[in-house]
């Protein structure tokens, strides 16, 4: 026993010992450095542009590169590498031209870079899978097919700093989509030599306000500023630190013990504590995201408009956003977030107006003209994923409440998607984020042509016939406005049942300046700055 | 002795053989795809994944390819984190895990056996008691409880240490300590069985008849004879422990190889798994095969063929 | 014991299973016995709450109350406090309780058939069928079982009845191997002898004569390894693979009970007390079971 005691105290006095030799965990900071430690959610799965699709990376991409635009510290996209544009009379041609800059390794970064990585893009060699969105540009679906040269790609290098672009239809967001981190310029002098290693912190030169130092998997992805960007002046950090911070409530708690200045993400439903406990920390705003329910029209039940309405106005969306998940998130009554730039989404139907009691009346008369009742049930299954859960919980009691039996069929992600893709449901907890701040980006998933990513199956020809309209409108006024008819004609045919928007979260120390809450939820670490004096050199 | 060694390396290799195969086609035959995760895919992209990762040829000839791979050491590049191989991500993440793990095992061995010996010692007394109570706590607590528990104590209250992540040997110590526990509840539970058993066994009654000391009689007699079953436990238990655990991991955001291998299965990261199973087989055959040995040294009565 | 060890093999081996305590002295048995006794009360009560429990409880245990999310213990007559949604934490404490039990007995029962079968077949007949049947499970045991299991509850689904088949199917291997090493020790015992000279077939033998004297190990396996699975089961919980909402067990309450600790405490604080008073009954009768039954104490 005295043994054991005496073991037992020796691991004491070592974790004591352990305790003395120094402060909370931070990171040492090389000495007058100004260092950032950030949670950033998930392992890389890549850092090659061409082939990410997650916004984990995307946050140290725009670290490292910069595109022919760019987003400023307000979520907007503002010119990057190219100072100016024009537009053919057609909107086919779009000319950039580039400013005087430099890759990390002074060579300078050329119109044949973009070119190089759109057609890298397209490759299909490269698998990338965000191909899709550059289908616009002219040819670019042909070579990603395999069926065209990469040379027939409508990019073409005028002259190192002039770029032309050629489209297959008018496209008015383009500056709006070429700021995704597929587009981004890649080095083509560093990956003709190297190939795939590319990466590898050793060859990597990047042509943003940071440069690639290490990346120890599953450890840390380390940056460190980059002399030669053009902007350099005005960059407040050195070196930037990104931790995988998979498991969320570790990420609250590294960034609380002042370990970590900042965390993105937080789990939704924990918004409520966030707010009482480390107010100052929490940025919890709507996003350009929403969560809504998919209806199989092709399940006979659910060809009934008036069940679908019946479903959609079953679900109590202020208790889910408000109560539940702390007012991060925001009600949803149509199919695209508030917050599009130049948009305003089609009218909220009039009985989101109403009070919850008075729409589950309704909910439940609609059932009854449908043939549903107490004696006969409308019964579903309903599918969700792993992050769903609560909120699921939650919508089956809704149902209960007017009389529709859902049956709970929690899916993993990878086989939720498959049987969403294959049509294998009857409804289902679907979501999606923007992949460009346009109103297309959610309206296109509810097009006939869309085919089997149209998870409802919705097919109506006034909607579509509104979707390739705005196509050719080259005045983005107009196309805003043909673009709400068409989310109208959605919203009244209840194609899907909207539910909330997701929320752009992160737990910031409020030591941290030049943070601006915005709905795209990009937040690039070069507008950011600690408060006080720089740190001296010793 | 040798005989021994090479007949057991022998029967090895059809095992792993078994094994991968094994593996090969459940995991292939399990729904969902690795490149399904909710973005649009269109049918053109996928095929040009598919023909990328030459997913596209039948199934048999991607298992030939894997296993002439494995034959030549080739673990294949990883279907999800593609800027690196799988012998690159489990070379990485399984240093750092057995680094963990044995340090966990030599600390848990160290306080597990002295409790245990203690118990035994003065069995029925109050340190048997306490030990008793104690260890089977630490079998009934989970180590999703502790984990964040202790972190909340000593980063959250008292600050003593960091909450989390990889870095210099003071953010082991919480994780050390939660892997610790279980297993120092189960090896003094092993060693005071173990060592009961022999303190009444007649070669130490002769010990004791001939006037040797109570601490020679204990090292040199008892001991030896009373950790075989700690020996046979600690072969499979030294494996999953050096593989990683996906809560510690997970919870103390470390790059371990537990969270690689259990996210990878749910994400169908079909290389990454094939790779894991791999060298947990491995271990397990070569740590049961240590066992046996020292088992041998140890008990003059078990004989090696 | 199995479940306490790491994830990868949640497994845990023959030679722990069936290790001997040694023999108790007279004391030593009175205060065991008294343990025991304490130990199988509250295993009692925890089973009769678990089966009654859930049908006195004033509050359904998949209730919103959405105007008393997060309730403190007692608030709104709410004895436990209520969770993220509003529902009476006893209510799905009681619930997960029955759950949990349900998974362990069962899933335990699954391992047992397989495993007994399996291990009074092999060490039966011996020989070259005995070396080929425990080749397949040495070669099992290799396999890291969480593989398996994720595995199985992917490709069938999250389904309740899947989940005791997947953790009984990976806690049948130690079964087996225990079950066969009792055989071939109670073969060569003279009434096996005097049977087949009656002229019994093996099947008849391995029933009526081999497979009733295993039933001492056994027993102690059994509840040795209940709590092993219960344990399991809060596991997969933990990855979310576990019983599903808006049923839950309580693994799944203390997994979610320790994500959010630091705000509802009695979310964990609870179902942490009902979970560590079920797993230390079983393993302290466990415990007495070996002592009483191991046959050198005899």
């Amino acid at each position: 026993m005295r043994s054991a005691a005496s073991v037992i105290t020796a691991l004491l006095l070592a974790l004591a010992l352990a305790a003395c030799s120094g402060g909370g965990g931070r990171a040492p900071c090389p000495a007058g450095l100004r260092c950032l430690e950030a949670g950033n959610a998930g392992e890389p799965l890549t850092l090659d542009p061409s082939k990410s699709q997650n916004v984990w990376e995307g946050n140290i991409q725009y670290d490292l590169f910069v595109g022919l635009t760019q987003w400023n510290a307000r979520g907007e996209v503002v010119p990057g590498m190219a100072t100016s544009w024009e537009v053919s009379p057609d909107g086919l041609i779009w000319t950039f031209h580039l400013r005087d800059a430099q890759w990390s390794d002074d060579v300078p970064v050329t119109a044949g870079d973009f070119v190089f990585a759109l057609q890298r893009l397209e490759n299909p060699a490269t698998a990338s899978p965000t191909a899709y969105l550059f289908y616009p540009i002219a040819g670019a679906e042909a070579v990603n097919e395999g069926k065209a040269a990469l040379a027939t790609i409508g990019a073409r290098a005028l002259d190192p700093h002039t770029l032309q672009l050629t489209l297959t239809h008018p496209a008015p967001y383009l500056p709006l989509l070429l700021v995704h981190t597929s587009a981004l310029p890649l080095p083509a002098h560093v990956i003709q030599r190297w190939g795939d290693a590319w990466l590898d912190p050793a060859h990597i030169v990047s042509n943003g306000p940071y440069v690639l130092k290490s990346w120890q998997i599953g450890q840390r992805v380390l940056l460190a500023r980059n002399p030669r960007f053009w902007d350099n002046g005005s960059v407040c950090f050195d070196q930037i630190s990104y931790y995988p911070t998979a498991d969320a409530v570790t990420g609250e708690r590294l960034v609380q013990s002042g370990e970590y200045d900042l965390n993105y993400t937080f789990s939704l439903p924990r918004t409520r504590y966030l707010r009482q406990h480390m107010p100052a920390y929490v940025h919890g705003v709507p996003y350009l995201a929403i969560w809504y329910l998919s209806m199989n029209q092709r399940v006979a039940k659910l060809q009934d408009k008036r069940v679908r309405l019946a479903l959609s106005l079953g679900i109590d969306r202020e208790f889910l956003a408000d109560k539940l998940m702390g007012h991060a998130p925001q009600a949803l009554y149509s199919f695209t977030p508030p917050g599009l730039l130049d948009y305003t989404p089609a009218a909220a139907p009039a009985w989101s107006h109403w009070p919850f009691a008075r729409r589950q009346a309704a909910a439940r008369a609609l059932l009854r003209q449908a043939g549903y009742g107490p004696e006969h049930p409308l019964q579903l299954e309903f599918k969700y994923g792993e992050t769903a859960k609560i909120s699921a919980t939650a919508l089956q009691a809704d149902w209960r409440a007017i009389g529709v039996d859902a049956s709970l069929a929690p899916e993993e992600t990878q086989i939720l998607y498959a049987d969403l893709n294959a049509g294998n449901f009857e409804i289902a907890w679907d979501g999606w984020a923007m992949d460009y701040d346009d109103p297309m980006t959610f309206l296109e998933l509810l097009a006939t042509q869309t085919g089997s990513q149209n998870h409802s199956h919705y097919s109506s020809p006034r909607y579509d016939a509104l979707l390739s309209q705005s196509d050719q409108q080259r005045d983005l006024h107009k196309r805003a406005q043909i673009l709400a008819q068409a989310e109208a004609v959605a919203l009244d045919d209840v194609a899907v049942a909207p539910i909330i928007t997701d929320a752009a979260r992160y737990l910031v120390n409020p030591d941290i300046t030049g943070w601006v809450d915005n709905p795209t939820n990009w937040h690039l670490k070069r507008y950011l700055c600690r408060k006080g004096p720089p740190p001296e050199v010793r | 002795m040798l005989i021994f060694i090479a007949r057991r390396i022998a029967f090895a290799i059809p095992t792993l053989l078994i094994v991968i195969t094994l593996s090969f086609f459940l995991m292939r035959l399990a729904p969902g795809s690795p490149f399904q995760n909710g973005r649009r895919l269109t049918p053109e992209i996928e095929r040009n994944i598919m023909a990328k990762y030459g997913m596209n040829r039948p199934l048999a000839a991607q298992y030939l390819g894997y296993l002439g791979g494995v034959a030549h050491g080739d673990l294949g590049p990883s279907l999800k984190y593609q800027d690196k191989s799988v012998s690159d991500i489990i070379g990485q993440s399984f240093l750092k895990s057995a680094m963990l793990g044995l340090t966990a095992l030599v600390l848990a061995i160290a306080i597990g056996g002295t409790c245990g010996i203690a118990a035994a010692l003065h069995q029925n007394g109050r340190a048997d008691y306490i030990a008793t109570l104690i260890t089977t706590l630490g079998i009934c607590i989970p180590t999703f409880v502790t984990a964040p528990l202790l972190v909340l104590i000593f980063a959250g209250w008292l600050g003593w240490l960091p909450t989390a992540g990889w870095g210099g040997p003071r953010n082991l110590v919480l994780p050390v300590l939660v892997l610790a526990l279980p297993q120092i509840a189960i090896i003094t539970r092993l060693i005071r069985a173990g060592m009961i058993e022999v303190l009444r066994s007649n070669f130490i009654r002769t010990a004791r008849a001939k006037g040797l000391s109570q601490r020679r009689i204990l090292l040199r007699h008892a001991l030896p004879a009373a950790v075989l079953p700690l020996v046979s436990y600690l072969g499979p238990a030294c494996a999953s422990l050096l593989t990683g655990s996906l809560v510690v991991e997970q919870i103390f955001a470390l790059p371990g190889l537990g969270k690689f291998f259990v996210t990878s299965a749910l994400q169908r990261d079909y290389t990454i798994v094939m790779g894991t199973v791999i060298l947990y087989s491995a271990l397990i055959l070569v740590l049961n095969l240590v066992s046996d040995l020292i088992y041998a040294v140890l008990d003059p009565r078990v004989r090696l063929t | 014991m199995s479940g306490a060890a790491p994830d990868l093999a949640f497994t845990g081996d023959p030679e722990t299973a069936s290790q001997p305590t040694g023999r108790s002295l007279w004391q030593d048995a009175r205060r065991r016995l008294f343990r025991n006794r304490a130990a199988v009360a509250s295993l009692a009560l925890l089973v009769i709450a678990a089966i009654v429990g859930p049908w006195l409880s004033p509050f359904a245990y998949d209730a919103m109350h959405k105007d008393q999310i997060w309730s403190g213990p007692l608030a709104y007559g709410h004895l436990l406090g209520t969770d993220a949604l509003g529902r009476d934490l006893l209510a799905r404490l009681l619930l997960g309780l029955r759950v949990s039990l349900t998974v362990g007995v069962v899933a335990t029962a699954v391992s047992l058939v397989i495993g007994i079968t399996y291990g009074a077949t092999a060490g039966y007949f011996g020989g070259r069928i005995d070396e080929v049947m425990m080749r397949i499970v040495d070669i099992l045991y290799s396999l890291p079982f969480i593989f398996f299991v994720i595995l199985l509850m992917v490709t069938f689904g999250k389904n309740f009845i899947l989940l005791f088949v997947a953790i009984g199917a990976v806690e049948w291997l130690t079964m087996a191997r225990i079950v066969r090493g009792q055989t071939i020790s109670l073969k060569q015992k003279d009434f096996i002898e005097a049977a087949r000279a009656a002229g019994l077939t093996s099947g008849a033998i391995i029933r009526r004569h081999i497979a009733p004297n295993l039933l001492g190990p056994v027993v102690v396996y059994v509840t040795l390894t209940i709590p092993g699975v219960i344990l399991a089961e809060s596991f997969l919980s933990f990855l979310g693979l576990g019983v599903q909402e808006p049923m839950t067990s309580l693994g799944t309450l203390i997994s979610e009970g320790a994500r959010d600790m630091a705000l509802a405490p009695w979310l964990l604080f609870f179902p942490g007390i009902v979970m560590a008073l079920t797993l230390m009954a079983f393993n302290f009768i466990g415990d007495g079971l070996r002592d009483a039954i191991d046959p050198k104490d005899r």
